[in-house]
C-alpha cells in the first residue's frame, strides 16, 4: 500500500537521506529505530510532504508521485490520505479538546457538525478523554495532550498515520498511557509508520523494523530478527549500547 | 475656571464627539487592512511588492504625518485626477473632501506601523501548529482563517487598542486642512468666547474618557479570549 524508490533530500550540503527504499503493507506497524539525526523523521515528514525531498518515487494506495515535480493537488491528496502525531503534539491552542478532533473533519472532509461530533465523541472516549471535551490544551498534561492528538489524527480516517516520537517529550510516568494507546490503535488494522527510541515497545507492537543510519536504511525485517538474530554489526552495536545504557539507568535507581 | 462655561463648552463639542469617533473607526479598520496586506507581502516574499512595502513603510514613518496630511492634501486630487483621465471617467477629484483626504493620509501612516504589529502576532503561531494543519489536509487559506488567524489576533489585541488611541489623537491635525473633530471644535468654540482653557481642558477631558472605554474594552476582550487558551 506504501512504496517509496530512492528517497533523497539534503539540507544545503548535507545529504539526510541518501536513497532510501521502502515496502510496506496494509496494517503493517512498522517501527523506525536508529541513533538520533538519521533521518528516520525526516522520512515521516516526506511522506506527508511536510519536508520536500528532492528525489525519489512514492506510491501510496491509487496516488503516485514523482517528488521532483509534484503539484499542489497530489500534495493536498497525500495529506488527506495520511496523518501525523507529533513529537510536540501541536495541538491547534485556540480550539477546545472537542474542536481539535472536530475540525479537520468539517475543513477538509466537509462532514456535517453533527456527523463530526458523534465521530470525536467516539474517538475521545476510545483515548479516555470524554471529560475533557471542553478544556483547551493548555490545561492539559503532556500526555492528555498527545491522546487528545492521536484521536484528532484517527478523525481524518487515514490510511496511514505516522507517529513521531510520539512519546520523546512526555514525562516519564505518561509515557505509558500514549502507549497504551498506540497499541489499540495497531490493533485496529490501520497502518502506523513509528519513529521511537522505547525500543521493547517497537519490539512488541511492529512487524517490521526498519535500522536506520546515516540516512540509509541499514537492515529492516521482524523484530525478532533486528532484536536478537541481527547478522548485521552496525545494528547490533547500536542495540548493544542502547541497552548497555538502559541497564545503567535501571542500576542508577 | 468658569464651570458654567466648561459646561456650555462640553455642550458645544459634544456634537463632533460620534463623527471623531466614526472617522478614527474608518481609519483604524483600514490601517488593519493595509496592515495586513503589506504584513503578507512580507511573509510570502511577493517579488517586486515586497520592495514597494519595504520603501512605502520606511518613507511612511519617517516623515511626520502632519507633512505627508499636506503632501496629500496638495497632491491628492491630481493623482485621482490622472486616474480618471486614463479610464475616462468623469470625476472631478478637486472638489474631493478634506475629510477622504485625512482618512488617507492617517490609514496609510498607521498601516506602516499596523504591518509589524500584525506581522509579530503571526509569527506568535507556533510552526508546530502549521504544519500539523498542513499534515491534516487543511489549504493554506484554512490554516490561515481557521488556526493562525484566531491566536494572531489574541496577540496583536493590546497593540490594536494602543493603535486605536494613535489614530484618534492624530485626527486632531485633521484641523490643518478643515476637518472638524473633538480639538478642531475646542479651538473653534475658544476663539469665539475667548475662554481657551476651558474649551481645551473639555477636549482633554474628552479624549481620556473615550481612551478609558477603549482601554476597558479590549481588556475585557483579551481576558475573554485568553481564558480560552
Amino acid at each position: 500500500m506504501l512504496n517509496i524508490q530512492n528517497l533523497k533530500l539534503s539540507f544545503g550540503e548535507k545529504e539526510v537521506l541518501k536513497g532510501v527504499d521502502l515496502n510496506v503493507n496494509k496494517g503493517d506497524v512498522v517501527t523506525f529505530i536508529g541513533p538520533s539525526g538519521t533521518g528516520k523523521t525526516t522520512i515521516l515528514k516526506c511522506i506527508n510532504y511536510l519536508v520536500e525531498p528532492h528525489e525519489g518515487q512514492m506510491q501510496i494506495g491509487d496516488i503516485n508521485i514523482d517528488f521532483k515535480n509534484i503539484n499542489k493537488k497530489e500534495t493536498l491528496k497525500l495529506r488527506r490520505n495520511t496523518a501525523m502525531v507529533f513529537q510536540q503534539f501541536n495541538l491547534f491552542k485556540n480550539k477546545t479538546v472537542l474542536e481539535n478532533v472536530m475540525d479537520a473533519q468539517i475543513a477538509v472532509q466537509k462532514k456535517s457538525k453533527k456527523e463530526a461530533y458523534d465521530k470525536s465523541i467516539d474517538l475521545l472516549g476510545k483515548v479516555g478523554l470524554l471529560d475533557k471535551e471542553k478544556d483547551y490544551p493548555s490545561k492539559l498534561s503532556g500526555g492528555q495532550q498527545q491522546r487528545v492528538s492521536i484521536a484528532r489524527a484517527l478523525a481524518v480516517e487515514p490510511d496511514i498515520i505516522l507517529f513521531d516520537e510520539p512519546t520523546s517529550s512526555l514525562d516519564p510516568e505518561l509515557v505509558d498511557e500514549v502507549l497504551k494507546v498506540i497499541e489499540r490503535v495497531a490493533k485496529t488494522g490501520v497502518t502506523i509508520l513509528l519513529v521511537t527510541h522505547e525500543m521493547d515497545f517497537a519490539r512488541k507492537i511492529s512487524n517490521k523494523v526498519v535500522f536506520m543510519e546515516k540516512g540509509k536504511v541499514v537492515e529492516e525485517g521482524p523484530p525478532q530478527q533486528i532484536f536478537e538474530n541481527s547478522q548485521n554489526e552496525r545494528t547490533k552495536k547500536f542495540l548493544r549500547k542502547f541497552y548497555a545504557k538502559t541497564n545503567e539507568m535501571v542500576e542508577a535507581k | 475656571m468658569n464651570i458654567e462655561i466648561l459646561w456650555q463648552d462640553f455642550l458645544g463639542i459634544l456634537p463632533v464627539v460620534p463623527q471623531t469617533i466614526a472617522l478614527a473607526v474608518i481609519i483604524f479598520l483600514l490601517s488593519i487592512l493595509i496592515g495586513t496586506v503589506m504584513a503578507l507581502i512580507q511573509e510570502y516574499n511577493v517579488p517586486i511588492l515586497i520592495q514597494i512595502v519595504v520603501l512605502f513603510k520606511l518613507f511612511l514613518r519617517g516623515t511626520p504625518l502632519i507633512v505627508f496630511i499636506f503632501i496629500m492634501y496638495y497632491s491628492l486630487p491630481g493623482i485621482v485626477n490622472f486616474f480618471t483621465n486614463l479610464l475616462s471617467l468623469s470625476y472631478n477629484a478637486n472638489n474631493i473632501s478634506p475629510m477622504i483626504i485625512l482618512i488617507v493620509a492617517v490609514s496609510l501612516t498607521v498601516s506602516s506601523f499596523q504591518a509589524e504589529t500584525i506581522r509579530g502576532s503571526f509569527l506568535s503561531v507556533s510552526h508546530g501548529q502549521i504544519e500539523a494543519a498542513r499534515s491534516l489536509g487543511y489549504t493554506p487559506f484554512q490554516a490561515f482563517t481557521r488556526i493562525i488567524t484566531p491566536q494572531a489576533l489574541v496577540e496583536a489585541l493590546p497593540e490594536f487598542g494602543s493603535a486605536f488611541l494613535v489614530v484618534m489623537k492624530a485626527i486632531s491635525l485633521g484641523f490643518m486642512i478643515t476637518v472638524v473633530d473633538i480639538f478642531a471644535q475646542a479651538r473653534l468654540i475658544a476663539s469665539s468666547n475667548s475662554y481657551y482653557i476651558e474649551a481645551f481642558v473639555v477636549a482633554a477631558l474628552m479624549y481620556w474618557g473615550i481612551a478609558v472605554i477603549v482601554v476597558k474594552l479590549t481588556n475585557k476582550f483579551e481576558s475573554r479570549l485568553l481564558s480560552r487558551s
